[in-house]
């Protein structure tokens, strides 16, 4: 049993953590806000030539070929810095490609050449591999050929092009590009079942990784506000409300986060009781991420309900990814549903 | 990273759990009578013992097995799924007076005091807290007066689970009243509770324990031998033994805490729901908080895993596990909160904790120490706010 990283994971999190903070500032969400992608071709490119794009995929096909929990340190460190862009969908698109027989345009998306949006099921039956029906809110789709589609049954990729009736909307996070859109018996390019590789299951844990990174982004924040930020002659944060609200945010991360690498490792070797432990990850990280986003606002206090202030930016954020794959409250429904834990 | 148990730890599992199987008390602990409640504890655990199971991490030399934090893991996730009862008599010795011995005590103090605690001979007691000094611990002024060998120790304690049947005692004692800070001049005793001038008072608690009392000493005579670590530096002492109960002694707590879960789950398929008709576990709101609870109790084992694969590294644990006991008190009361909403005014019904299937309304009740005990939830959170989060204080 070994839950700590070891030095080539913690190796792996700072080139990473370094390469987003030079060439993905969160500034650069506000300066983008108004172009149609939420992130360049020229940092989609960078990050695909350091490996981000395939780090889980195998070597056939351009990939790192390593674990799912060191695309969860990876995910976590996307999260921190809210990188915007499709890079969960695009790196499941990837797997989706390689098991669906479609071996080129998995090599293409790991290139970064190929990039691949997220369309979640708003209603309509799971289709299971035949034609695809329903309408979806579809997340980052400006730029990409294909779009995922990733239900209880399996997972597949529709070509972005024939979804119909697409009509964009501003999303609250400016960092993300929201559309909703129907699907009227679309045939996927590939699809891969459930029982085959749990596609699904994989996005909830890298989707959990990410939501502990925005959790423990907005603990930093607060706690550098409280170190800082002098009221009444002290810094705040001698104060026991500002102090223990910090205290909450530094507990549910770290409790969100070695239960996503818990659930990753599960995942990963598997366990009997995967699911059960994916789905627990996904609920405690998606409330860590928007409890303490939303408590960072109050830190901040009038700071904090600015535009110009990041905090919203880790709210907004919380807010679309925990609505991945399903929200907190479908989660919970199916948890409960589990056998007990192992 | 793994969460593997190698075969040998897999093998040692089978045979906790079938040793477990043969050898587990059957009859109910007897909580209500304090002197029954000490043979049943004690007993048990000389069953341990001489079923070489006593002190599974503790070094050989004292009497322990010599193994790691994760055979120890093992034991507990074993006892709890056998559904055990937790031995409180004996918890001060095993987990808080025993491990503070080992890092800081003489060879013959260690020599003494650990293989009687390991083979169910004594029950420890903690005297730490007292009427004018709970969460500012430091504030304590029960004095302990140097006279030849001995110290004279004049004072009260509080809070002091099992102290009306306990053999020895962790005392912190006031050994200097000059110094010009008040974290100075404590001084960490063996108290033999036995020692004329000692006077023990039961306090009833809420949920109608037996084991809650308060201590007083009237010109108490403890050798100078009995100093554990040095005189007036028992602060630092003190401070290690309540990471230890912060640390590693709440792993079976916490194990038992997803077990209670589970029969929570059971209980909310059997019985009728809040709309009369459908079990309460198809209303939406109770299905919700048990799925919740579900998830942070899952999240609660892996922040204990961690917290075993971090310590493997390092001997004591750090102020992280004051993590670990601020979320596992927020759970267990959310958790035992949950059953009375679950069981309506069938749960108003007087039941104590150690009742058996299950009594929720004292397990409820019991709950609220959860948050007080071993330092309370905001001193807690001061603790992490300031040695983990470098917060100003």
């Amino acid at each position: 049993m070994d839950l700590l990283s070891s030095a080539d994971q913690l190796e792996l999190a700072r080139v990473a953590a370094e390469f987003f903070t030079e060439q993905s500032p969160i500034g650069a969400i506000r300066d983008r806000r108004d172009e149609p992608g939420a992130v360049s071709r020229k940092l989609w490119s960078a990050g695909a030539d350091l490996g981000l794009l395939g780090l889980s995929a195998a070597e056939d096909i351009g990939g790192a070929g390593l674990d799912l929990e060191d695309e969860a340190l990876l995910f976590r460190e996307l999260g921190r810095r809210l990188v915007p862009g499709p890079f969960l969908s695009s790196v499941l698109g990837a797997r989706v490609a390689a098991l669906g027989g479609q071996a080129d345009l998995a090599r293409s998306i790991v290139d970064g050449e190929v990039l691949v949006g997220l369309a979640l099921r708003r209603d309509g039956e799971p289709g299971g591999g035949g034609p695809v029906e329903g309408t979806f809110a579809l997340f980052d789709t400006p730029d990409t050929r294909y779009v995922l589609v990733a239900d209880p049954s399996g997972a597949g990729l529709l070509d972005t092009a024939s979804l119909a009736e697409v009509q964009t909307t501003e999303c609250i996070d400016p960092g993300t590009r929201l559309a909703y859109g129907r699907a009227d018996g679309v045939v996927p390019l590939c699809w891969v079942p459930a029982e085959d590789d749990p596609i699904r299951s994989r996005g909830l844990v890298l989707a959990s990784a990410v939501l502990v990174g925005i959790a423990e982004a907005a603990r930093d924040l607060s706690v550098e506000h409280a170190k800082t930020r002098v009221q009444f002659g002290r810094p705040i944060g001698v104060n026991q409300a500002i102090k223990h609200a910090c205290v909450d945010m530094a507990v549910a991360s770290e409790a969100a986060w070695e239960q996503t690498l818990f659930a990753a490792i599960s995942l990963r070797s598997g366990r009997a009781d995967a699911e059960f432990q994916v789905l627990a990850a996904n609920v405690v990280a998606g409330r860590a991420a928007i409890d303490n986003a939303a408590a960072t606002i109050q830190v901040h206090g009038g700071m904090g309900f600015t535009y110009e202030h990041d905090a919203h930016l880790y709210l907004k954020r919380a807010h679309v990814i925990e609505q991945f794959f399903g929200s907190t409250r479908d989660q919970l429904d199916d948890l409960l549903s589990q056998e007990a834990a192992q | 990273m793994d969460l593997d148990f190698t075969a040998e730890q897999m093998e040692f599992r089978d045979e906790v759990r079938t040793w477990l199987t043969e050898h587990a008390p059957t009859e109910p602990r007897p909580h209500l009578d304090a002197a029954a409640m000490r043979e049943y504890d004690l007993a048990w655990q000389r069953t341990q013992w001489d079923g070489g199971w006593a002190g599974i991490a503790w070094p050989e030399r004292y009497g322990g097995r010599g193994l790691t934090l994760v055979q120890q893991l093992i034991w507990y996730e074993e006892y709890a799924r056998a559904g055990l009862p937790s031995v409180d008599a004996c918890f001060v010795g095993l987990n808080h007076a025993g491990p503070t011995l080992i890092t800081t005590a003489t060879e013959e103090q260690k020599n003494f005091h650990l293989p009687r605690i390991l083979r169910g001979e004594d029950v420890w007691c903690q005297g730490f807290s007292e009427p004018g000094a709970g969460s500012d611990l430091a504030a304590l002024s029960t004095r302990a007066e140097l006279d030849g060998d001995e110290f004279v120790v004049t004072g009260q304690k509080i809070w002091t689970s099992f102290a009306m049947i306990a053999d020895y005692q962790e005392l912190l004692v006031r050994t200097d009243r000059d110094g010009a800070k008040k974290h100075h001049g404590i001084t960490w005793l063996i108290c033999d509770m036995r020692s004329p001038g000692i006077e023990v008072r039961p306090i009833e608690t809420i949920e109608g324990g037996a084991e809650f009392c308060e201590v007083f000493y009237d010109e108490v005579r403890i050798p100078v031998a009995n100093v554990v670590g040095e005189r007036d530096k028992g602060w630092r002492v003190a401070m290690s033994t309540l990471s230890f109960e912060r640390g590693t002694a709440y792993t079976a707590s916490q194990v038992r805490l997803s077990d209670t879960v589970e029969k929570l789950i059971d209980l909310a398929r059997e019985r009728t729901g809040p709309d009369g008709r459908r079990p309460a576990i198809a209303d939406d709101e109770l299905s919700r908080r048990l799925a919740t609870a579900r998830a942070e109790v899952a999240a609660l084992r892996a922040m204990t895993y961690a917290g075993i694969c971090r310590n493997l590294r390092s001997d004591t644990p750090g102020p992280e596990g004051s993590m670990l006991k601020l979320y596992y008190a927020e759970i267990a009361k959310r958790v035992a909160r949950l059953a009375m909403d679950i069981l309506g005014a069938d749960g108003l019904r007087a039941t104590s904790r150690w009742d058996r299937p299950f009594g929720w309304s004292g397990n409820y009740l019991y709950s609220f120490s959860t948050s007080i005990g071993g330092g309370t939830s905001e001193i807690q959170r001061n603790i992490i706010g300031d040695r983990v989060l470098g917060l100003p204080r």
